[in-house]
C-alpha cells in the first residue's frame, strides 16, 4: 500500500473546496471581464420586455393631481441652465428666410390650427415654477411661461382615441411623442418664457415643450409641430435607446 | 461531520444577489458618471468630495447612459423579487433569529474586534455566526432597502413626490442613494475578504449547503490569514509514506 487513505480522502475534499473556490474565482472574472461593455447581446430582449412593463407600471403610477414642487430654498439655474441642441449650431428660426413662424397643430383633430407667436402669447398663460429632470442626473430650478397644452388641445378638438402626441422640432430631424396623459398634464406647457424673459435661442425659441412630468431629453425645443396621434412615434433619443416614457 | 448550514433558497438567493449587486452597482455607477455630482445646477453641494470627479469606467457597467439604464431598471426587478424571496424565507423559516440585533451584541462585537486585534487570545463563543458578521449580515437587508426607497424616491420624482420629499428632495435622495450603495460595496468587500481570510471553507457551503463545524474559525480559533488550516490536522502526526 503506497497511499493512504484517509490522507487521499482529506486531499479529496480540499481539492473540492478548491474546484468550488477556482469555480467562483472564474465567474468573478467573467463579470470583471464584462465590464464597460454594453453586457451580453443576448439580454437584450430580457431589457425590452422589462422597459414594456416598467412603461406600464408607469403608465399606471401616473396621476393628473401630482404635481411637480420646487424645494424650499432652491436656487433658480439662470444661466448655468445647459443650452442643448442637436443641430451642428444654435438653431435660430429666420423669418426671412423661412416666412413667419407658425405653431402647426395636426392629426386627430376636430380643427387644425396654426397659431403665430402672438396667438400663442393670446392664449391662457401660466409661469410655473418647476424642476427640469435630465436623464444625467441633475436638476435645474427654472420658471417657465406659456399656455398649458390642455388648453391648446380644447382650442383644436383633439380627439379622444389620440392617445399620443408627437412634438417635433426645427431642430434638425428632433422629435419626441408622448402618452396623451403626460403632455395634458398641467403642468405641461408650450413655454415661451423663461426666468420672466422672452426664450432665447440658446433654450429652445420661439416655443418649446415644457414639464417636468418628462425627462429634460422628451421635452422638445424648437418647436413647429404638434400632432395628436393614435400611435407612438417614437423620438430623436427614444430611437437611440434611451427610454420612450422618460417619465419621472 | 458536515452538517446542514444553507437552505437552498438561502443559497439560490444568495448567488443571485450577487450577479444582480454587482450589475446594479456597475450600471448605477455608469449612470452617475453621466453627471457624477449631487448639486442642483447654480448651487454647491456640500456633502460630496469629489464632485465633478467620474467613477473609472472599469467599474461601470452598461457601456452607455441609456444602455446602464436598461440594466438598472430591469435588474431592479430581480433584486427586489430575490430580496424579498430571501426576507419572506429567514421570517418563516426562523433564521432570522440568528441574524437580528440582540442585546449583548455590541460586547461580543468589541471582543471579536479585540481578538481580530490581537488583545484577546481566545476567539469569543459565537453561535452560526460571530457578532460582527451578525451585524453585517443585518445591516444588508437594512441598508437594501434604504437602497430600494431612495431608487424609487430618484426614479419618480414627481409621481412619487411624497416618498422623494421624505429623503430630502431629489438631491438629497440621489446622495442617499448613493450612500446606501458604498456601504453595500464595503460590506460585501469585507465579507468576501473575510471568507477567503478567516472562513474559506464556508465557501463550499454556499453552494452545497454543508459545512464542517470543526472547522469554523471558533473551532481553528482563526483570525485573518491565522490558523487557516484545521487544528486536527496538527494534533495527528503525518501518517507513514511508505
Amino acid at each position: 500500500m503506497s497511499i493512504d487513505r484517509r490522507k487521499f480522502v482529506t486531499i479529496g475534499g480540499i481539492d473540492r473546496r478548491e474546484f468550488l473556490s477556482w469555480g467562483g474565482g472564474l465567474v468573478s472574472a467573467a463579470f470583471l471581464a464584462a465590464c464597460d461593455s454594453r453586457g451580453p447581446r443576448a439580454a437584450d430582449k430580457l431589457l425590452n420586455y422589462a422597459e414594456r412593463k416598467n412603461r406600464g407600471l408607469e403608465t399606471a403610477l401616473f396621476r393628473h393631481t401630482s404635481m411637480d414642487k420646487v424645494q424650499r430654498g432652491a436656487y433658480e439655474a439662470g444661466n448655468k441652465l445647459p443650452s442643448y441642441f442637436v443641430s451642428p449650431t444654435v438653431p435660430v428660426w429666420d423669418d426671412s428666410v423661412r416666412g413667419k413662424w407658425k405653431l402647426d397643430i395636426s392629426g386627430m383633430v376636430d380643427r387644425p390650427m396654426q397659431l403665430t407667436l402672438e396667438e400663442l402669447q393670446l392664449m391662457p398663460s401660466v409661469s410655473n415654477r418647476v424642476n427640469h429632470y435630465c436623464v444625467e442626473g441633475w436638476t435645474a430650478v427654472e420658471t417657465w411661461t406659456g399656455c398649458p397644452m390642455i388648453e391648446i388641445a380644447n382650442l383644436v378638438g383633439a380627439s379622444r382615441d389620440a392617445k399620443f402626441v408627437d412634438f417635433q422640432s426645427f431642430d434638425d430631424d428632433y422629435h419626441e411623442s408622448w402618452d396623451i396623459e403626460s403632455a395634458l398634464h398641467r403642468q405641461t406647457v408650450i413655454a415661451y418664457g423663461l426666468d420672466g424673459k422672452m426664450l432665447e435661442p440658446a433654450h429652445g425659441a420661439p416655443a418649446r415643450v415644457y414639464s417636468p412630468v418628462k425627462l429634460g431629453y422628451k421635452n422638445t425645443k424648437y418647436l413647429t409641430k404638434i400632432v395628436f396621434m393614435p400611435v407612438m412615434n417614437g423620438g430623436y433619443w427614444s430611437d437611440q435607446g434611451y427610454e420612450w416614457y422618460g417619465g419621472v | 461531520m458536515e452538517t446542514k448550514r444553507h437552505h437552498w433558497i438561502v443559497r439560490v438567493t444568495h448567488w443571485v444577489n450577487v450577479v444582480a449587486i454587482i450589475i446594479m452597482v456597475g450600471s448605477g455607477l455608469r449612470i452617475f458618471n453621466a453627471y457624477p455630482a449631487f448639486a442642483r445646477k447654480g448651487e454647491m453641494f456640500c456633502c460630496y468630495p469629489f464632485e465633478h470627479k467620474p467613477i473609472p469606467d472599469w467599474l461601470t457597467f452598461g457601456g452607455w447612459l441609456g444602455g446602464a439604464r436598461h440594466w438598472h431598471f430591469a435588474m431592479m426587478w430581480v433584486l427586489v423579487v430575490n430580496g424579498l424571496v430571501y426576507l419572506a424565507f429567514v421570517y418563516l423559516h426562523g433564521e432570522w433569529r440568528d441574524l437580528v440585533p440582540r442585546k449583548g451584541d455590541i460586547r461580543d462585537s468589541w471582543q471579536m474586534v479585540k481578538f481580530y486585534a490581537f488583545k484577546r487570545k481566545d476567539h469569543p463563543r459565537q453561535g452560526k455566526h460571530n457578532a460582527l458578521q451578525k451585524t453585517a449580515y443585518f445591516l444588508m437587508p437594512v441598508f437594501g432597502l434604504l437602497l430600494v426607497l431612495t431608487g424609487i424616491a430618484i426614479w419618480k420624482p414627481v409621481q412619487l413626490s411624497w416618498l422623494t420629499a421624505l429623503f430630502g428632495g431629489y438631491v438629497w435622495a440621489r446622495y442617499w442613494h448613493f450612500v446606501a450603495m458604498v456601504v453595500i460595496v464595503v460590506l460585501s468587500v469585507v465579507h468576501v475578504f473575510m471568507v477567503f481570510a478567516v472562513d474559506p471553507y464556508s465557501l463550499p457551503s454556499m453552494f452545497t449547503g454543508n459545512y464542517d463545524e470543526t472547522l469554523s474559525p471558533e473551532a481553528r480559533n482563526a483570525r485573518p490569514f491565522y490558523h487557516l488550516l484545521p487544528r486536527r490536522a496538527r494534533a495527528t502526526p503525518p501518517p507513514e509514506v511508505m
